[in-house]
């Protein structure tokens, strides 16, 4: 069966995938097909929300790592010869991912933003962001399956249709594998997530030391937002968590107001902003390329400027 | 006695690339750098021969130029490297890459117990190298590593997942691919520079090569990312803090 599959590690993913698949499938008059290996007992959902047919792939074994199933997933691909194969773009999906293609001898767009169906031409036309940022990639793939691995949070999850019939299959268990898990740790609770903050204010290697967060900090407090980072601040000088970094390799925010504090404004760091409803910075080099991409940005000595803020805001 | 790769990819540095007055892409004045996360692969192949002995070998594909990056690569630490280079290798699809980074590896280099990739290049950033290249060659593929321990004839690796660190590990021979977090490159010194031009660097070229197959992912477009901003500059007097301010309100964007 041709159509649209999708496949990610988790609830949330696999419900914003389902979402532009659909729409996908709409267009080409083709049908959904949810690979999912998370919580069996949710199929019928997946098909109220979108999927026409759920592949279900057996649990893994205790220590037996996600990528137990590329070769599962290649033998169904094989068979059914889809269209197309989104999957999410978590570190094990990008993973999962590229080796899918490799096997598959597909193309794949990786972080792929938007895709559109040119009906004209019945290809799929996907966008990427290149150069750190700097620049947009177009990209097609020249064969079958066209592969894309779609960012976190890039689509909305898809809302429950009433009357939906759809078909559940499992799929064959994986094979023992030699690779294995020897423990998750999970990460400290308690961790801010920047992503839903309305506010982040991010300090970046103007800030001549530790302590000196500690003004940012205030500054975030009096915004009512959450403090964020460059990726020195968190990865060559530890200040922050890295689950605070924002860029390309990091975080992407998308806050009604990001304040960068002593920030350059590097093309990566940049690329995590892109969405935010305003942009504004504090930085005393006149040329710091933030200003280029700010709305607003004040030319000065952030340990002059800060506290005048945090004055000014609590008026 | 190990012998570790490193692959690596010359690249342009994005900071010096402008967008031109037609939203094209301006290359004019850029200047060419190792990838950022490949630096990572490079240090940590040659941390990791400090520690165990053995060699590092570093493994790049470019256009001919790139032997720049041969001698930055050599200069970081590795005992030797290879390079294919034609005139052609400049707009490689990923796959096309780790086809030719596999026949390197495979007919030439031959016995090798890791590969090390950076999580992905500097340049188009698609992440696929390294693990397109493990699916070649047959081999276990960790991606996304902070930390790397060679344990008699398997690794153990931690590697970043969002729910938090997955501890992973995997017999040898493997390919790993590196975030930044694992170690921070060394800065090569003058000795360095000198010392790696003596050491051994082979350059293959595309006709010595089997063809690497078809492009799978075109390229139709390139252009300059917008951000459109208002671009409007503050001074530092109370009257401009309380414009500033004044105007975040004003955009509903603060209580």
């Amino acid at each position: 069966m041709a159509g649209v599959w999708i496949f990610a590690e988790n609830h949330e993913r696999i419900l914003e995938l389902l979402n532009i698949g659909r729409q996908l499938a709409m267009k080409m008059e083709t049908r959904v097909c949810a690979l999912i290996c998370h919580k069996p007992e949710r199929a019928e959902e997946y098909i109220r929300r979108g999927a026409d047919e759920v592949l279900v792939l057996p649990p893994l074994a205790g220590n037996q790592p996600l990528d137990a199933y590329i070769p599962v997933i290649v033998e169904e691909s094989k068979k059914a010869d889809p269209d197309i194969i989104l999957i999410s773009a978590t570190s094990r999906g990008k993973d999962l991912a590229a080796r899918i293609a490799a096997r598959l001898n597909a193309g794949l767009c990786s972080g792929c933003m938007d895709l559109k169906f040119d009906e004209e031409s019945k290809t799929l036309i996907m966008e990427r962001l290149a150069y750190g940022g700097a620049a947009i990639q177009q990209v097609t793939c020249t064969t079958r399956p066209v592969m894309a691995t779609i960012p976190p949070k890039a689509f909305e999850p898809a809302l429950p249709e009433e009357g939906r019939q759809g078909q559940i299959r499992e799929l064959p268990a994986p094979s023992p594998s030699a690779v294995q898990v020897l423990e998750i740790r999970l990460k400290e609770r308690g961790t801010k997530d920047i992503t839903e903050a309305k506010v982040v204010v991010s300090v970046g290697r103007g800030i001549d030391k530790k302590e000196d967060l500690a003004l940012s900090r205030q500054l975030a407090e009096a915004l009512d937002g959450e403090i964020a980072c460059t990726r020195p601040i968190s990865e060559e000088l530890h200040w922050l968590p890295e689950e605070l970094c924002i860029g390309l390799s990091g975080v992407q925010v998308k806050p009604d107001l990001y304040l960068g504090v002593g920030v350059s404004g590097q093309v990566q760091h940049v690329t995590g902003i892109r969405n935010a409803k305003v942009i504004a910075a504090v930085n005393k080099d006149e040329n710091a390329p933030i200003f280029k991409v700010a709305d607003f940005g004040i030319v000065g000595d952030l340990y002059d400027v800060v506290p005048k803020l945090i004055a000014e805001l609590k008026k | 006695m190990p012998t570790i790769i490193a692959c690596f990819k010359w690249v342009v540095d994005e900071a010096y690339i402008r967008r031109g007055s037609s939203g094209e892409l301006d290359f004019s004045s850029v200047d060419y750098k190792i990838s950022d996360y490949d630096r990572n692969a490079i240090e940590e192949a040659v941390r990791l021969k400090e520690t165990l002995g053995g060699s590092a070998i570093a493994v790049t594909v470019g256009v001919p130029a790139s032997s720049r990056g041969v001698k930055d690569a050599l200069s970081r630490g590795t005992d030797q490297a290879w390079f294919a280079a034609d005139d052609t290798f400049g707009h490689l699809d990923s796959s096309q890459t780790a086809a030719i980074l596999a026949e390197i590896i495979r007919a030439r280099i031959g016995q090798y117990d890791l590969i090390v990739c950076g999580e992905g290049s500097g340049d188009l950033y698609a992440q696929q190298v390294g693990p397109r290249l493990a699916e070649n060659l047959g081999i276990p593929c960790i991606s996304f590593v902070q930390k790397l321990t060679i344990d008699e004839n398997r690794l153990i690796a931690e590697r970043k997942i969002e729910e938090g660190i997955e501890v992973i590990v995997a017999p040898l021979p493997a390919l790993v691919t590196v975030l930044p977090d694992i170690n921070i490159p060394r800065i090569p010194g003058v000795k360095d520079t000198l010392m790696a031009g003596k050491k051994p660097a082979v350059t293959i070229k595309n006709d010595e090569l089997p063809a690497a197959g078809k492009v799978l992912l075109q390229t139709i477009g390139l252009v300059a990312s917008r951000l459109e901003r208002e671009c409007e500059k503050f001074g530092t007097d109370d009257a401009e803090i309380g414009r500033f301010v004044g105007l975040l309100r004003k955009k509903g964007v603060i209580g």
